[in-house]
């Protein structure tokens, strides 16, 4: 409970420093409150319509009067509207996050559920002709980036053969399930090939080294099935570098592919916070970054949490402790 | 239809491919007349793999003849468009900071006061009529009858007014409008507004072809005053009715069932997609999820004329001119002498640009007019082709009275077409003695912003278009320049009394015979100043599938034909568009 409570604790800690760094950066933009206004207002502002932009923005007050004001506006959901289209920005928030978490919940899914039994077996026939060829295979994953894994796809699925909608236009799951997997399917695979890349090898050289353990000896001793000792005794055990990886993975996935949301022109988080700084659409970027830094430190808190289901001896090491 | 190409050919032999510069033009309602074309201009027609050559006098672009003749277009379907940009901006008039993407989009929701015609000039379009009277220093604008807006508010002298007035003192168009004293009521005709000058401006009626020209529902306006979270839901009295707007995403349209000018628009509905990457955009079409693209990208033009698969409508005259916008004000500024204006025109080769980026289709420029706009000249005295020899004597002159190193900052969008031109000419600018040239990025939907704001050196630019080149008046006369951080329609800070006097002598003069005089001597300072450095003239293609039809022109109450095309270069009308059923 303690170790929870210190977590909790640490996690307050950066969420109040990134909310603090964020709410207060309007102050130190480049070309200060005259691009702000500019942006804002368009062409030929008036000084009153300038002083009241910069009022409206809060940068007349002090920064921590600034950061409470807009902590409370975060908190209560009035986030104020886009520079230049004068939409809600809680609108363009809640469109986008839908569409990176199915992002990366589809990128995830597809690279454990393929990386998981892959690993698993290559790590029982450590050295045979499958092993070789996998973690072979892994490396060469592991060595084609995203800008290169994409327009290749593209091209071949979608623009040769057409089988691929692009670019991918987003259609909710429950509205049109063909068209809502058609829009995900390449970008999805795009993202799950270097991830199952790194995940296949972590789990292979943890499980690797859990088949070598006096436990799966025992199990062998007593008869228990292959497929059991695997999947049964071998694997929760080597999941911990697997779990790490996959939760630092959700976060940076969160806000992190850019590259992929920018070739299928997929409107998720990290194509409307990077759309969003060349736009100068600065509180449109505010907002955004501390909705991914939410989800980054919720994930890792929870996947330090999940660490002591996976294994007994965590959950009694932190109780000695 | 198969594939269908419209555009204007020059005799001269120096048709050139061309590169794509997503700039950007900001039309302020300017799409101009005169021009008369030239005799040497033919306009192709192409169907399939048959291509036939057609004189026309008028070298405007036209509807492709086969098309409206043979064609009878089946009403229904939806089409989705895919734009070279979002806008991002309040959608109304007044606000809008718009280039060729934003009107493709405005124009089925507003419709203008007058429309450019294929003789040249204008013609009235929502207006039934604009009237001057004998010194051009009062216009009276009489609404066309039984026109009501998409939310049923009536189309009246007084909505003319509520749209003109907000035009007037817009923060973005004011500075196309500064000549209007008074915009008024007539008191004797409740549909009609009258518009007082404080000067002959004999051309007027042009800047009523575009954005300020747009009429929006008073109502809606009203309305978005109180709550800003209207703005982007805009109400006109347009073909087709807003539907849905999402910035970066899609800006949906219906058919407006009551509209004025039946049997238009044939579509149920059309849809805007921004597509930043050009090649992006033809792959999208080619791909079939997008069912329509207009595009700049020489490249994805020379690809699509030797296509079967895909119809395409080119869009040349009075078109636009990409080139390399410089900054000739700021203080400090090396590009406030001439030699180091004229050495960067010197160092850069545009042709090779046009080659290598360009697969050979634009055309490469000498000065801001393209050769189907008033003013054209072969020869400006612009420097017409690289020598990098006189660049560095150049820069060395100007270092020798003015030591120490030059560095200049460069900005182009993000489209990677752009950078690399830019990499392009870094390289040649630091050839000719520029000690550093930096590149800086900036999304199409600030760019504007930033060029207004004049913070900037060197900016890569597509401008220009237009009938007259009284539409050219706002970037170019020292009224509308201003401070750096100051925002100003002139972007470059051009302030030269001698291009101020052209411009406002052909202001006030209807001689078409001395506008065009006027114009060339401006085309010659511009070539002799070095104000700005001449890329190429912009070839626009509406690429659409085989089972879209159109675009076309249509035929206007006085008889003549709307042209698409003209001054607010590669829009097109798409109530003129249709699909097989």
């Amino acid at each position: 409970m303690r170790y929870v409570l210190r977590r909790f604790a640490q996690t307050i800690f950066v969420v109040v420093l990134v909310t603090l760094l964020t709410s207060v950066a309007l102050r130190f933009l480049p070309g200060g409150t005259d691009v702000l206004v500019a942006l804002k207002t368009g062409p030929g502002a008036t000084p009153e319509q300038a002083q009241q932009v910069v009022k409206d923005l809060g940068l007349d007050k002090p920064w921590y009067t600034q950061y409470f004001s807009w902590m409370s506006n975060f908190l209560s959901g009035d986030w104020g509207t886009t520079f230049q289209s004068n939409q809600p920005i809680t609108t363009a928030v809640k469109r986008a996050l839908p569409i990176s978490a199915y992002l990366m919940v589809y990128g995830q899914l597809l690279a454990l559920s393929t990386a998981i039994p892959v690993a698993v077996w290559s790590a029982y026939r450590q050295n045979s002709r499958f092993d070789r060829v996998s973690t072979t295979s892994a490396f060469a994953m592991l060595s084609l980036p995203n800008y290169i894994v994409a327009p290749v796809l593209m091209y071949f699925l979608s623009v040769q053969r057409k089988w691929i909608p692009f670019p991918s236009i987003y259609t909710s799951l429950f509205d049109d399930p063909v068209a809502h997997f058609k829009a995900f399917v390449l970008p999805s695979v795009t993202i799950a090939i270097p991830l199952f890349a790194g995940y296949m090898r972590l789990l292979r050289a943890d499980m690797i080294g859990t088949l070598q353990s006096e436990f799966i000896t025992t199990a062998r001793a007593k008869g228990v099935s292959t497929a059991n000792i695997l999947f049964r005794h071998a694997l929760r055990p080597s999941m911990f570098s697997l779990v790490t990886s996959a939760a630092v993975n959700v976060g940076a996935l969160m806000g992190g592919v850019v590259i992929v949301e920018q070739f299928f022109i997929l409107n998720g988080m990290g194509r409307l916070t990077v759309e969003s700084i060349f736009r100068r659409e600065y509180p449109t970027v505010q907002y955004a970054v501390v909705v991914l830094a939410l989800i980054y430190v919720g994930v890792n808190l929870i996947a330090d949490m999940a660490y002591a289901w996976i294994d007994p001896r965590v959950r009694a090491r932190r109780a000695l402790s | 239809m198969g594939h269908t190409t419209t555009q204007s050919r020059s005799q001269s032999g120096r048709r050139r491919s061309g590169r794509a510069l997503a700039g950007l033009v900001l039309s302020i309602g300017l799409i101009g007349a005169a021009c008369g074309g030239d005799d040497d201009k033919k306009t192709d027609t192409t169907e399939g793999t048959d291509t036939t050559v057609a004189d026309t006098a008028a070298a405007t672009t036209v509807p492709p003849p086969t098309t409206a003749a043979e064609e009878v277009p089946v009403p229904g379907g939806k089409v989705v468009f895919a734009l070279e940009a979002d806008t991002s901006n309040p959608w109304r008039p007044s606000e809008i900071l718009c280039a060729a993407s934003c009107h493709q989009v405005l124009r089925n929701i507003f419709d203008s006061l007058t429309l450019p015609n294929s003789d040249g000039s204008w013609s009235p379009y929502l207006a039934e009529s604009v009237v001057p009277n004998d010194d051009f220093t009062e216009w009276t604008i009489t609404a066309r009858a039984d026109v009501t807006f998409h939310d049923g508010t009536d189309f009246d002298g007084a909505a003319i007014v509520e749209n003109l007035t907000r035009a007037q003192t817009g923060l973005v168009t004011n500075f196309a409008l500064k000549p209007i004293e008074t915009v008024t009521i007539d008191p004797s005709n409740p549909m009609a507004a009258i518009v007082s000058l404080s000067s002959s401006w004999a051309a007027f009626p042009f800047v009523l072809t575009g954005q300020v020209g747009y009429m929006a529902s008073p109502t809606w306006l009203l309305a978005s005053d109180a709550d800003p979270l209207l703005k982007p839901m805009p109400v006109g009295s347009g073909p087709f009715v807003y539907e849905n707007y999402s910035a970066g995403e899609v800006f949906s349209m219906t058919r407006n069932d009551s509209y004025w000018n039946a049997p238009y628009p044939y579509l149920d509905a059309i849809e805007f997609r921004p597509i930043a990457d050009a090649l992006s955009r033809r792959d999208a079409l080619k791909n079939g999820t997008v069912d329509v693209i207009h595009t700049t990208n020489g490249a994805t033009i020379a690809e699509f004329r030797e296509s079967t698969d895909v119809g395409m409508t080119e869009v040349a005259n009075q078109g636009e001119t990409a080139y390399t916008l410089l900054h000739v004000s700021q203080e400090g500024s090396p590009l406030n002498d001439v030699r180091v204006r004229c050495a960067l025109a010197y160092a850069t080769d545009e042709q090779a640009l046009i080659d290598v980026i360009g697969a050979g289709v634009q055309q490469i420029a000498f000065g801001p007019f393209s050769p189907t706009q008033v003013g054209y000249l072969e020869n400006t005295g612009f420097p017409e082709a690289q020598d990098m020899a006189k660049a560095q004597e150049l820069i060395a002159e100007y270092k020798a009275e003015n030591p120490g190193p030059i560095s200049l900052a460069l900005a182009a969008t993000t489209d990677e077409t752009n950078l690399t031109v830019a990499q392009f000419q870094q390289e040649w600018f630091q050839e000719a003695g520029i000690d550093t040239v930096t590149i800086d990025q900036i999304d199409q939907g600030a760019y504007v912003v930033t060029a207004a704001l004049g913070n900037f050196q060197v900016f890569q630019f597509r401008n220009h278009g237009g009938f007259d080149l009284d539409q050219q008046y706002h970037f170019w006369h020292s009224s509308a320049s201003g401070a750096v951080g100051s925002l100003a329609l002139n972007f470059g800070r051009i302030s030269d009394a001698t291009l101020d006097a052209l411009l406002d002598e052909n202001r006030a003069s209807d001689d078409p015979v001395r506008k065009k005089a006027i114009a060339e001597e401006v085309n010659q300072l511009f070539g002799t100043e070095c104000y700005n450095t001449w890329g190429s003239y912009t070839i626009w293609a509406i690429a659409h599938k085989t089972s879209v039809h159109g675009p076309t022109g249509f035929e206007l109450a006085d008889g003549s034909t709307a042209v698409f095309g003209a001054g607010i270069s590669g829009v097109v009308y798409p109530m003129t568009f249709w699909v097989e059923q």
